[in-house]
């Protein structure tokens, strides 16, 4: 067992052992554990396998910067080991093994390194020969976690927030700042993906009682400030515009939308690079202050700690204090700098330290964790001299530098500058209302990071709109926390820059050496960064490497882009809850007693036909195409657009939009009416009715009625016309009742006169119908006597009753979306965005008639003028095929082929119970369309089959059906 | 019109529940349809003043209200476009007035719901991303947002001293509205509530 004794503020919970498994082996640890410090606590050291080599690992940075310890719990793939917290029962394997972690088959992977070089994936992929195999094997041996498909969906409602000021970090300068900004009255929301507050100030004490006081006190002004609230355990997961972050927990997502912005993310302690720095026991200074402090768990028996800047002395002491011993402590710099009395301190203690020194390597024990530091100086260019030193221990801490968290100032378009001083991007320019403040602005030590964050602070509340802002921004740090190059090179390699991907120096040498010298290309060839961390223990290395290996300035190199989310979210906290928004019209019960099947149609559920008991989808389709032929039939319309528009200059404002005239509509008739956007392609269709001379109530597609009405308000605000638009498509209830009996059933619900004379074709009236307030238009959609029938949808289901009930003699039957289709295909009407496509103008679909070309305006005119003066590329015709014809008819969209080319496609196609054979539409070249052309059309297996270019309308052609005389 | 074969965008789903079960769950978010109340709408240029010619009150601001005699409220949606709701005899009287110049009426076939109880503000910030907390109910704002992906007209007030909210949407949208706000009313221990249950 490695824990410590006791110490305040120790995050785990003695009293409460927590019993779980890994690998199969029970282990106990503590309630306030991560599963990582439980098992080191209990002794284990190697808690995962490297994802390329299967090299073993431990823990490195215990701090979800890396992924060393990736764990399967259950149906949960890929727990970061490192932060989840330990739960009684857990049982846990580590993912990316073959067999078991201990016993690995994929561990002789190491072995073949020499034969994957940097790029291997792309290179493999070179061969088409191979592709096959490369691409099995690669799926074979790639992929971490095992995903369940059968996990019962996860509850995970998102929820939107609000504060004045987000502080993101609860480190001492995120603290400091939101004690300035709530005292200037902001109400402040600090976010730490941390189970407890504090940050850095918990953990990085060197041994310093006042450091220890400072942190309680700090967390206890916070804790007593009624304006602030702390969510731990919470990460910021991106920024967008206007300050909306999302905040991600273990349950949910905080949509957060702030007044202001602090960013005191701090920064990610950086690996430094020899051989084998991967060993198990090998791991950041900073991992092992958490170990010791958090969970009360030793880090190692003894240790060689590498530093370059003040906080490796200060680990140093602490562990020191906590019962660790430090063989020797490695500075890369020539003299411990500001850190000379921590150093004294240490000489005191015992401690060696070796200045101007270099790790040249990890040595590993028997067993492959660390058994030592190769140490050696070194010389004046920076590399190691010949003469080597092993020291002894069983573990490596690396303090030598830090990489500033800065992901979210990046996704918040800041402008960031590399500031030697500090030997990190530190923000040059911020975004209005975004602040940052301590490590990932460049301010390290702990006073100045509590001065740095009451200043920023103080200017988010002001931006916010509370208090005056006061202080300024701090001067460089006097010494840089991080070393230039804390790198070494080594003839066997396996000196890892990034741990993730286990890519070494020299793969990034040899990338740039095959010419991905860009930090975009780079990355992609090597895939630094490209890991589960995303680069946060290995992007400012590489950036370094590519700097010094193309003789540019870190700032000239630049970094790669910073996108949401900070860390990979699970996909049920991706998913949240999950709207959908559905519009029901208010037949929709109706639709359901009757056996509808419903289908989409838009935001809309529509039915597509009516189950009959023992009769086929199809049956039951012509079955209701039939009875509207020959009886009457009843449809819900009421998905229809349904649009109007009022005022003294109403039929102006219609004769712009729409591309017949209206102007002289009279009263009580309807027209067909045609839309075009400018470039003259049909965007929509509908009926427009007048109902008085300053008043026009209109339908627009099912689809299009929403942007329709968009589209007609921004038209009418920038003609600015005396008229305005209503939008009543959700209003009114709508049927169509059709048929050649529709006239005897709704003649017993109705007082208005519907003879041919007064209420003929193509007229509207109101009425009243069934007791209920109706709007009627005769209309001929479905080719037979019918009427479309408005009502308002509160009383849409009284309607349906009646009319069902009046039409039960006739044998009324309802109708679908299908049988509608049908009966207008053998009308010969088109629908919009089926018949038509993003390009096609009327001249194209036979609606040159809808045309009014000698009107002074509409939408589309001017192009349509353009486009009548080209040839045409296309015609849409009808196509029957023979009653006799045997075989597979095409399906929409199948190809019409001539001579080998295409020549045009299928839109509609249907086979007619009234006429007994198949007919259709179809787009071909303008010289096939003459009717009793023969066109070709290829089947979806490939074979060919003739169709029949015919005239349109197929049935009815003359329009008797309309006529009293019919 | 015959008022009586009105029927609820709702009706079919907004069942309730005992009077014990009821009054459980108004205390934590109650969830009521009062899509039949008597409401009428215009816009226009000419909509004010035709309004005002019923002795009606104007809210001086858009997005905002005020009550009317007899109970109920006018709710000013624009510069030029309001909402009434009030005594059916009010109601009737304006639908069936002829309209004058600039005035445009506005069929509301609306679902219209009334919600409150202490957890009201966790339902809202599952579904709408305005931030109700700091609005002024003095002032008697009008919220023209978005909720659960669906266009509504939201009124906070106070009830009882409780939180409430009435939401008018477009009726097409009322089962997907009603459904999705009860689904989370119940997740927070609530439920659907007669609209009384509130008084």
């Amino acid at each position: 067992m490695m824990r410590l004794p006791a110490t305040r503020g120790e995050w785990i919970d003695r009293s409460r052992p927590v019993e779980f498994k890994f690998e199969g082996q029970t282990y106990k640890g503590y309630a306030g554990d991560t599963i990582s410090s439980a098992l080191w606590g209990a002794g284990v050291r190697v808690l995962g396998r490297s994802f390329k080599y299967h090299r073993p690992r431990g823990v490195l940075s215990l701090a979800n910067h890396d992924v060393n310890a990736l764990h399967q719990w259950a149906d949960k793939p890929n727990v970061r080991a490192d932060v989840t917290p330990l739960v009684a029962g857990m049982d846990l394997t580590a993912v990316n093994t073959f067999g078991s972690l201990a016993d690995d088959k994929g561990r002789f992977l190491g072995k073949l390194s020499a034969v994957l070089p940097v790029g291997f994936y792309y290179k493999a992929f070179h061969s088409k020969r191979l592709f096959p195999m490369w691409e099995r094997m690669f799926r074979a041996m790639t992929g971490l976690g095992k995903v369940d498909l059968k996990s019962p969906h996860k509850h995970t409602p998102k929820a939107y927030d609000f504060c004045d000021v987000l502080v993101i970090g609860a480190g001492p300068s995120g603290l400091s700042a939101a004690l300035a900004a709530a005292a200037q009255g902001a109400d402040v929301t600090v976010v730490d993906e941390n189970a407890q507050a504090g940050g850095s100030a918990g953990y990085q004490l060197g041994n310093d009682n006042g450091r220890r006081q400072q942190h309680a006190e700090l967390l206890a002004k916070v804790a007593a400030e009624p304006r602030i609230r702390v969510l731990t355990g919470t990460y910021a997961a991106g920024y967008y515009k206007d300050h909306w972050i999302p905040l991600v927990s273990a349950e949910r997502m905080l949509k957060m939308r702030a007044g202001s912005v602090v960013v005191a993310s701090g920064a990610f302690e950086q690996p430094a690079v020899f051989h084998n720095n991967d060993l198990p026991g090998i791991m950041l200074a900073s991992a092992a202050q958490r170990l010791a402090y958090r969970y009360g768990v030793k880090p190692m028996d003894k240790a060689v700690l590498l530093t370059a800047n003040v906080d490796g002395y200060r680990a140093a002491l602490d562990l020191l204090a906590l019962g660790t011993a430090i063989a020797a402590v490695v500075d890369l710099r020539a003299n411990p700098g500001k850190a000379e009395p921590l150093a004294h301190l240490l000489r005191q203690s015992g401690v060696e330290v070796l200045s101007g020194h270099c790790i040249v390597e990890g040595v590993p024990g028997s067993t492959g964790l660390c058994a030592g530091a190769r140490v050696a100086a070194l010389r004046a260019d920076g590399t190691p001299a010949a003469q080597t030193r092993d020291i002894p221990c069983d573990g490596i801490l690396m303090s030598t530098g830090w990489a500033p968290a800065a992901n979210l100032l990046y996704q918040a378009t800041t402008r960031m500058r590399f500031d030697r001083a500090v030997e990190q991007f530190v923000p040059d320019v911020l975004p209005d209302g975004v602040f940052a403040c301590g490590r990932v602005n460049g301010v390290f030590e702990l006073e100045r990071k509590l001065a740095d964050g009451t200043r920023a602070g103080s200017h988010a509340a002001a931006a916010a709109g509370f208090g005056s802002a006061s202080g300024v921004a701090l001067p460089p740090e006097s010494e840089s926390p991080s070393h230039p190059w804390p790198i070494i090179d080594h003839p066997a390699g396996k000196n890892f820059v990034d741990f993730d991907e286990d890519l070494q120096f020299k793969d990034f040498c040899n990338a740039v050496q095959e010419g991905f010298d860009n930090i975009e290309l780079l990355k992609r060839f090597s895939t630094n960064g490209m890991g589960p961390s995303q680069g946060k223990h290995s992007n400012m290395n590489g950036l370094r490497i590519l700097a010094r290996l193309t003789g540019k300035e870190p700032q000239q190199v630049g970094t790669t882009t910073a996108r949401p989310f900070f860390h990979p979210v699970p996909m049920s906290i991706l998913a949240g809850r999950g709207f959908h928004p559905e519009r029901r019209t208010p037949l929709h019960s109706r639709h359901d007693a009757l056996g509808a099947k419903w289908m989409p149609a838009g935001v809309w559920q529509r039915p597509e036909y009516y189950q009959l008991a023992g009769k086929s989808r199809l049956d039951c389709i012509r079955g209701e195409a039939l009875a509207v032929r020959n009886g009457v039939g009843l449809i819900d319309v009421g998905t229809l657009g349904k649009l109007e528009v009022i005022g003294p200059q109403a039929a102006e404002f219609l004769e712009r939009v729409y591309t017949s005239n209206y102007a002289n509509l009279k009263v009580g008739m309807t027209r067909y009416a045609v839309m075009c956007d400018e470039s003259g392609v049909i965007i929509d269709d509908g009926v427009v009715a007048r109902l008085a001379d300053d008043h026009f109530y209109f339908t627009t597609t099912t689809s299009g009625a929403a942007t329709i009405y968009r589209e007609l308000s921004r038209l009418n605000t920038m003609w600015r016309l005396d008229c305005g638009i209503v939008n009543h498509t959700g209003a009114f209830a709508a049927v169509n009742l059709a048929g050649p009996k529709s006239r005897e059933v709704l003649r017993s619900l109705t007082g208005l006169d519907l003879s041919a004379a007064a209420f003929p074709y193509l007229a509207v009236r109101e009425g009243e119908v069934a007791g209920i307030p109706a709007r009627l238009m005769r209309v001929g959609f479905v080719g037979e006597w019918g009427y479309e029938i408005h009502v308002p949808a509160s009383h849409g289901g009284a309607l349906w009753d009646a009319l069902m009930k009046a039409g039960a003699s006739q044998g009324i039957r309802p109708f679908g979306v299908e049988a509608q289709r049908l009966l207008r295909l053998e009308k010969g009407h088109i629908i919009i965005s089926q018949d038509t496509d993003g390009l096609t103008t009327p001249l194209e679909v036979g609606m040159e008639w809808a045309l009014k070309m000698n009107k002074p305006f509409f939408v589309g005119q001017r192009s349509l003028v353009a486009v009548s003066h080209k040839p045409r590329k296309q015609q849409l015709v009808g196509i029957s095929f023979p009653a006799n014809h045997e075989g597979p008819v095409p399906l929409e969209c199948n190809l019409v082929i001539e001579g080998g080319d295409i020549a045009g496609r299928v839109t509609s196609i249907a086979w007619s119970p009234t006429l007994k054979h198949h007919i259709g539409l179809a787009f071909v070249r303008p010289d096939l369309a003459k009717p009793g052309h023969t066109v070709s059309i290829r089947l979806t297996g490939g074979s060919m089959v003739q169709a029949q270019v015919s005239a349109t309308p197929f049935y009815d052609p003359d329009n008797l059906k309309q006529k009293e005389a019919a | 019109m015959s008022t009586n074969l009105a029927v609820s965008p709702v009706a079919d789903i907004a069942t309730l529940p005992d009077p014990a079960a009821q009054k459980a769950a108004v205390a934590n978010l109650g969830i009521a349809d009062q899509s039949l109340t008597p409401r009428h709408g215009c816009k226009g240029p000419g909509a004010a003043a035709w309004l005002e010619s019923f002795g009606l009150p104007i809210p001086p601001q858009p997005n905002s209200w005020l009550p009317v005699d007899g109970g109920g409220l006018i709710a000013r949606l624009g510069f030029t476009e309001f909402l009434v709701e009030g005594p059916a005899t009010l109601i009737a009287r304006l639908a069936s007035t002829p309209r004058s110049a600039g005035v445009y009426p506005v069929l509301r076939q609306d679902v219209a719901l009334l919600l409150g109880g202490a957890r009201l503000d966790e339902l809202l910030r599952q579904t709408c991303n305005v931030n109700f907390r700091p609005l002024d109910l003095a002032a008697r704002p009008v919220v023209l947002t978005s909720m659960v992906g669906v266009g509504v007209t939201v009124i906070p007030e106070l009830r009882n001293g409780q939180p409430a909210v009435r939401i008018w949407g477009d009726g097409s949208y009322g089962h997907y509205l009603w459904e999705t706000l009860l689904d989370i009313a119940v997740e927070l221990g609530g439920g659907a509530v007669a609209p009384h249950s509130f008084n």
